[in-house]
């Protein structure tokens, strides 16, 4: 096989060795030597536009490109032969011509700051000084590399076009453009959405978008890729568009479970000026979503709580921590017990997860500790029984390659944007069948092979249509099946009640779309289902994961790569909480309270001798049993979705409350004492990501007033009410010793080891590399088990509200009329809502096409214009465009706006028509 | 003999003798003739023959490569040659049907003489003009002369025995020796050897391959491959189909640029006649070879000419070339193999099949085999689309073919003398009045400094400025230049510029240095053949009429007085806030 021989070439007189497939270029910067680039980005495909990279190869004619030349045996390549130099430099001297670059022609260049007067009178525009980018732009470097004389014959024009500062987050500006195409091919390559392309020709070449319409309707998902790969101050972020950054920080991004690996920027007066995604890293290669990319700035909040508040008649009063603990430990030694009640929000680290649920445990003798996240463990909890561990089973990057994948009920790209990309890269390249369940239109659907639009309610109805096609064609994986699991004669037999045509009619999906869903899914080599909740009432949760673990197990799709199953969990570290303990029935490493045993193991390990053994209450639960007083002190650490406003009159109940937040949120603000927390950027810690990546969070600033991280006040308070002992480590690096020590799972991590990729667990003797798709070898001590098929439960319409509104959201929509207004000196988009009817409801109604129509839910109202496309009786929907959910971030006066960004519920509704 | 094809031809000679009885009325009705209302003409000789109760079909052919003498009207009794009459009006419409309906001979309209039999009348023979003696017509055999939207027509001329032949009779192998034999070269502009080219593709994995037909042909001044879809696109149906056959591949596209809308409709209607008459399609003639044809369709943009430009156009997105490697052969449209062929190129490969390589290398001169299919603009005589066997000098084919400078223009007597030739298109360079003397084949022209590329040729007299042509041509390059790479797009946007300014007197003597700076910086920084070409028009010209650009620099003066009328002055050649496709604007 000579295809998958080193490839060893010459390179200046150096010997290099390539990979097969590489080019020149990237063999050379594996070996370290430099070929300067403009165009090329190591990660997308070689574009050759620059030629900047134009090398000499012996006994060849001409200059290549180093980026499209594929690297081969024996080459002689010289990077810059005087011909090679003198070409380069003709180059840049014809891109400088149309660059401003009057800073590099002054002999001041070092001496010479954005205030300064020029003493050469080089126009405003003309000055590198004043560009956001300078000393951070590649074509600067490369022309000081070049060594050139900057004496030129040509003449040089500046384009003079207008800045585009309307759009949200990121300005604009062509006129520094070199027309690379970095941002078009990353936006198109990498993300899939085209919404920025190359327009015009020749010399009148910029990028743009489609009609020279704004970001907002073009289909950007703003996302900053662009940004990011701009080599020029052509796109850069507004907020602190002209700061200098001192050090990059890596850490993980803290908005959602994905766990992005993000380099943050920080300046000389330690705030975070921007986030970079890491091109290195497994869970992201370099991809960050708009809340990760743009919604940073609330670590630099000058609302930040910045010392501990005490409640008094007058409202709060700072006092210092050391009271604080000393009032807290006071008051909580009376609720000891299943009275107290400790809720994490998602963004905890592990170690200070685990040390919250060490103190409940052991100091309060509770086990009503829970991560507080808007689904909990109804997202997984079945998935223990069936498969063993509630976690995703493989590598999210790594489903680019499958062949099948369903997402189920998940608005993926807004919520877990980055998760999306590889299965839009699949269905780029034309090799993943994406299969999109939701009765709502999310921006996925658009890139589905097949969309099933279930009535809503009717979801598990159409699993178990799915799951019984895949039985009744005989399309399950026998030998999978043989092996590894037990059940599936029950299960068939509960299959044989089921018709399937009866299923089709009642979900509102045609017979066809199950049947195909249902074969894609259980024949294709590769398939994974990555399913979320949403709009699932409550009462069936538990019905659609063992559903969803069925089809798994049925088609055969753990143990092998680019298949499994992914639990989109909503909260950041909410995988990783619950590892660490976080969980009313689970000790840390999901051992069960219940379990003599492991009470025994943990009383040893913890040195102590009376572990509460029952379970507690789950975090929904505990609201509820603040309600009834069941529940009556209790400390909540960090905001969550969750929190909403039936659950903070709950928390009102609470005798005592303490709340430890980084703004004095409405949540905060019903606690007795309120703690200031440090974000996630001002510690140090772990993250366990959906795919249970292991990833380091690193300080990248200092904590903010008085701040502190949870463990540091979890601890102080344990010192405070049990002052004997010792609880725990500060230092996050011993707390997760302390971790490894006494969870197997995580057992064989070395915390300086973490690097860009993290380490998926388990971890251990057996995998101590980690494991990137569980089950390879079967399940470990047990045959995965299948569920027996429920009845269906009673649909959500309710009298008083007879019909259900879908709300939907896409990148753009070119069927209807958009008008882009300035609200301010920003872009908002403006347009009629567009109403869609099932012709039947509209019949019935009374609705013709184009009537104005007030939709009213219990939570809002909405106006609109009728249209009878709608696909599902019973049901209207409207469909939103992303960019209205951006300008809302953008324009939001909430302290963390990524927190609660609008979601997409499904409600019941009233439709009235207007005359 | 394939027993389906005879059945076809069977039928296609007794539609020829049924025509042959009756009067026929050929209008020409390429790009040409319909430019100049020949329309008209066929709708009202349709019409005289219904009222009058004629037994006279009129139909349209394309073009018959006689462009000046469009709209051309050819009349054929039975066992009479034909009698064409040129430059016809409206006018003239009566006395053409006088002449059928009276059966006389008596002709009082323009008439440019007759073509295929003894002459009538003593009118003169078309065989005998230079126009057409020179002529050597392999590719171009039935423009003009047969009806391109009658597939039987096609086959009544021996057309599809090539296929039929190939497919029943020989291997791919075979077909592929035989067109090596022939020594069939491209004529896209590089002159790759056509065999080798396919022998390319045949070893690449299967199963989908494709092969792709340029019919971009976006030159000023070129019009062969558009020629010859519009007046005989079964030729380059049936070609396609034995390059499909000789390579193994299944697929192909027909890529005509958006707008040329005689050659897609009759390629089209081509297309679907021969899947009617299962000449394409799966199982072709009842063989085990299945080929699928198709015409797709690009908006106007010279660069997507190029081979890979092409290809991300097939596939729908901006024309603009990639890098290679990977070759075309290897990873082609939708990243499956390719073979791309001009129109002209695979327009040979019937007659080379049905009359065997030997033939067709016999004719042509050197390793230049076969004929060059000129396009003859500019200040000549005759313009029009003449095929000519390789061996003869460009001075002859300007001089006799296109009767060389006008030397009548509105009555008035001119005196005027051939200045320069630009060939191959505007990325060919200009050549001076010593370059007559040069043979028209692939190597001497290649020695002169001159490519053949797309066949086209404008010819200018001494009224012509250099610069304002040159200024023309590369103000077209720079227009055309897709935007991709930087030297083209940012060397173009300079070169205009300066030309500009030397043509409106405000060059200065810098100019001359600053020129070839950025000309060579294209020429070996570009990314494809529009950049690394580009500089050529301004380098032939500086070589040859070096004098000219002196006057204009040094005496401020257009030595012809022909750049102090230019209109059209480009004036887009950098972004500008104005146009509704930028931000802000």
């Amino acid at each position: 096989m000579q295809e998958n021989q080193e490839i060893k070439l010459t390179i200046d007189g150096k010997e290099v060795t390539a990979q097969p497939g590489q080019t020149v270029i990237q063999a050379a910067m594996d070996a370290g030597i430099y070929i300067p680039y403009l165009c090329y980005w190591p990660g997308m495909k070689p574009y050759g536009a620059c030629r900047m990279c134009v090398v000499e190869v012996e006994g060849q004619r001409g200059t290549p490109a180093s980026c499209t030349l594929p690297a081969a045996n024996g080459m002689v390549v010289n990077t810059s032969p005087s011909e090679v130099e003198g070409l380069r430099n003709n180059i840049l001297e014809l891109l400088l011509s149309e660059h401003p670059h009057g800073c590099l022609t002054c002999h001041r260049i070092e001496l010479c700051g954005p205030q300064d007067i020029c003493l050469r009178h080089v126009r405003v525009t003309d000055r590198c000084v004043v560009c956001p980018k300078n000393e951070r732009c590649e074509l600067k470097d490369t022309v000081r590399y070049s060594n050139m004389n900057m004496e030129t014959p040509l003449t040089y024009n500046y384009r003079n076009l207008p800045i585009h500062t309307n759009d949200p987050f990121y300005d604009r500006d062509y006129n520094l453009c070199i027309v690379c195409a970095r941002c078009v091919r990353v936006c198109d390559e990498i993300r899939g959405d085209s919404a920025i392309s190359l327009i015009e020709r020749s010399g009148t070449v910029l990028v743009g978008t489609s009609h020279g319409s704004s970001l907002l309707e073009s289909g950007c998902e703003f996302c900053g890729a662009c940004v990011d790969v701009c080599p020029v101050g052509a796109l850069v972020e507004r907020e602190h568009k002209w700061d200098k950054a001192l050090k990059t920080i890596p850490t993980t991004c803290t908005h959602c479970s994905v766990g992005c690996q993000v380099n943050l920027e920080v300046d000389s007066k330690g705030e975070v000026i921007r986030s970079i995604g890491n091109w290195e890293a497994k869970a992201n290669i370099g991809q960050l979503c708009f809340k990760g990319k743009f919604g940073m700035e609330f670590i630099n909040s000058k609302e930040r709580i910045k010392s501990p508040l005490l409640k008094d008649e007058n409202g709060y009063k700072e006092i210092s921590w050391d009271e604080a603990t000393n009032i807290i430990g006071k008051k909580l030694k009376n609720y000891s017990g299943d009275k107290f009640s400790l809720l994490l929000g998602p963004k905890v680290t592990n170690e200070d997860a685990y040390i919250a649920q060490k103190f409940s445990r052991i100091i309060m003798q509770s086990n009503n500790i829970d991560m507080a996240t808007p689904y909990g463990d109804s997202l997984v909890r079945k998935l223990e029984e069936s498969i063993g561990n509630m976690a995703g089973s493989g590598s999210l990057q790594e489903l680019e390659n499958s062949e099948c994948a369903i997402v189920f009920n998940a608005n993926i790209t807004e919520q877990h944007n980055v998760a999306a990309i590889p299965l839009k890269k699949g269905r780029q390249q034309q090799t993943l069948n994406l299969i999109v369940i939701d009765p709502r239109e999310v921006e996925l659907t658009r890139y589905a092979n097949i969309w099933l639009r279930p009535n809503p309610g009717t979801e598990n109805l159409l699993l178990k249509g799915i799951l019984s096609e895949i039985i009744s064609n005989n399309w399950q994986d026998d030998e999978f099946i043989n092996k590894n699991v037990t059940g599936f004669e029950e299960l068939k037999d509960s299959i044989n009640n089921i018709n399937i045509d009866d299923i089709s009619v009642l979900t509102g999906v045609p017979l066809e779309d199950i049947s195909k869903t249902a074969e894609s899914f259980a024949s294709s080599f590769s398939s994974a289902i990555l399913y979320s909740l949403d709009n699932i009432p409550s009462t069936q949760t538990t019905n659609t994961v063992e559903l969803i673990s069925n089809l798994t197990l049925v088609a055969g799709n753990l143990g092998k790569p680019y298949s499994g199953i992914f639990p989109l969990r909503s909260g950041t570290n909410e995988q990783g909480g619950m590892d660490v303990g976080c969980h009313p029935e689970f000790l840390p490493g999901y051992k069960s309270v219940s379990n003599k045993e492991n009470i025994e193991y943990f009383e040893n390990a913890w040195g102590t001798d009376n572990l509460p053994a029952h379970p507690g209450f789950k975090a929904s639960d505990a609201l509820t049993a603040m309600q009834s007083n069941t529940i009556q002190a209790a400390i909540l650490i960090g905001d969550s979705p969750l929190y909403n406003d039936d659950a903070i009159h709950a928390l009102s109940h609470l005798d005592f409350l303490v709340v430890q937040e980084m703004f004095l949120t409405d949540l905060a603000s019903t606690a007795d004492i309120i703690l200031p927390m440090t974000s996630f950027a001002e510690q140090n810690g772990t993250y366990t990501n959906l795919e249970r990546r292991i990833q380091k969070i690193n300080l990248a600033v200092s904590p903010r007033g008085e701040s502190r991280t949870p463990s540091q006040f979890i601890n102080e308070l344990a010192n405070e009410m049990q002052s004997s002992i010792q609880f725990s480590n500060e230092n996050p690096i011993d707390i997760f010793d302390e971790i490894k020590n006494i969870m197997d799972i995580y057992s064989q991590i070395n915390i300086a080891d973490l690097g860009n990729d993290g380490i998926q667990w388990p971890c251990n003797e057996e995998s101590p590399n980690g494991t990137s798709i569980m089950y390879e070898k079967g399940f470990t001590n047990k045959k995965g088990i299948l569920f027996s098929i429920d009845p269906e439960k009673a649909p959500l319409q309710s009298k008083e509200f007879p019909f259900l509104h879908i709300p939907g959201r896409i990148l753009f929509d070119p069927n209807t009329d958009i008008e882009i207004v300035l609200s301010g000196r920003k872009n908002a988009i403006s347009r009629e809502e567009a109403i869609e009817f099932h012709p039947d409801d509209a019949k019935s109604l009374s609705i013709a096409p184009g009537d104005s129509v007030e939709i009213s839910t219990p939570y809002s109202v909405k106006y609109g214009k009728a249209r009878l496309t709608g696909t599902l009786k019973g049901a209207v929907s409207s469909t939103a465009l992303f960019g209205e959910l951006v300008t809302e971030m953008d324009k939001s006066s909430d302290l963390e706006p990524t927190l609660r960004l609008s979601t997409l519920d499904i409600m019941p509704a009233r439709i009235k028509k207007i005359t | 003999m394939n027993k389906q094809f005879e059945i076809l031809r069977q039928k296609a000679t007794k539609r020829n003798e049924d025509l042959k009885s009756t009067v026929q009325i050929r209008v020409g009705l390429g790009i040409c003739g319909e430019s100049v209302g020949a329309l008209e003409i066929l709708n009202q000789l349709k019409d005289r023959i219904k009222s009058h109760d004629l037994s006279a079909v009129a139909y349209e052919v394309g073009c018959i490569g006689l462009c000046y003498a469009e709209p051309l009207v050819d009349i054929q009794k039975p066992g009479e040659p034909r009698i064409f009459f040129q430059n016809v009006t409206e006018d003239n419409i009566d006395e053409i049907i006088k002449l059928i309906s009276e059966n006389s001979n008596n002709f009082t309209g323009s008439v440019l003489g007759t073509l295929g039999g003894p002459s009538i009348n003593g009118l003169p023979q078309i065989e005998e003009m230079t126009q057409w003696k020179y002529q050597t017509r392999i590719a171009t055999r039935n423009c003009g002369t047969n009806n391109p939207n009658e597939i039987l027509d096609y086959i009544s001329t021996g057309g599809y025995e090539g296929l039929s032949k190939a497919i029943s009779t020989m291997s791919p192998e075979e077909v592929r020796n035989e067109v090596a034999t022939s020594g069939l070269r491209g004529r896209g502009g590089a002159a790759f050897p056509t065999a080798i080219k396919w022998g390319f593709l045949v070893n690449s994995p299967g199963p989908d391959k494709y092969i792709l037909v340029n019919c971009e042909e976006g030159d000023p001044g070129a019009y062969n491959d558009k020629g010859i879809l519009e007046s005989d696109p079964h030729t380059l149906i049936e070609g396609a189909a034995i390059a499909g056959f000789a390579t193994g591949a299944n697929k192909g596209y027909v890529f005509i640029r958006h707008g040329h809308n005689g050659p897609i409709e009759r390629t089209r209607e081509g297309i679907k006649q021969a899947y009617e008459a299962n000449l394409l399609g799966d199982n072709i003639l009842g063989s085990d070879f299945s080929f699928e044809l198709e015409v797709a369709l690009v908006g106007e943009s010279y660069v997507s000419g190029e081979e890979t430009a092409l290809m991300e156009a097939i596939e729908g997105k901006r024309a603009m070339p990639r890098s290679r490697p990977p070759f075309p052969a290897a990873v082609g449209v939708f990243g499956k193999p390719s073979n791309i062929n001009n129109v002209k190129t695979l327009s040979y490969a019937p007659e080379i099949i049905r009359k065997g390589g030997e033939w067709f290398s016999g004719i042509g001169y050197g390793r230049s085999t076969g004929t060059a299919i000129l396009c003859l603009n500019g200040n000549v005589k005759f313009p029009g689309m003449y095929e000519v066997a390789f061996g003869i000098t460009i001075g002859q084919v300007v001089e006799k073919i296109s009767g060389g400078a006008p030397e009548k223009w509105n009555g008035a007597t001119l005196h005027r003398t051939v200045k320069l030739l630009q060939t191959g298109g505007p990325l060919g360079g200009v050549l001076g009045r010593e370059s007559l003397e040069t043979l028209l084949d692939f190597e001497s022209m290649a020695a002169a400094g001159a490519i053949l590329g797309s066949g086209g040729i404008i010819v200018g007299d001494d009224t012509v400025c250099a610069v304002d042509l040159v200024r023309n041509l590369v103000a077209f390059c720079q227009f055309e230049s897709c935007g991709k790479c930087f030297p083209c797009r940012l060397g173009m946007t300079h070169l205009v510029e300066v030309l500009e300014r030397i043509s409106s007197g405000n060059g200065s003597p810098n100019d001359f240095k600053l020129m070839p700076i950025v000309g060579n910086a294209m020429a070996q920084g570009s990314l494809c053949g529009h950049g690394q070409l580009g500089f050529n028009p301004i380098s032939s010209a500086l070589r040859y009429f070096g004098e000219d650009f002196r006057i204009h620099i040094e005496e401020n003066r257009c030595p012809t007085g022909s750049c102090i009328a230019t209109f059209h002055r480009p004036t887009r050649t950098r972004p500008i806030a104005s146009s509704g496709w930028y931000p802000g604007s």
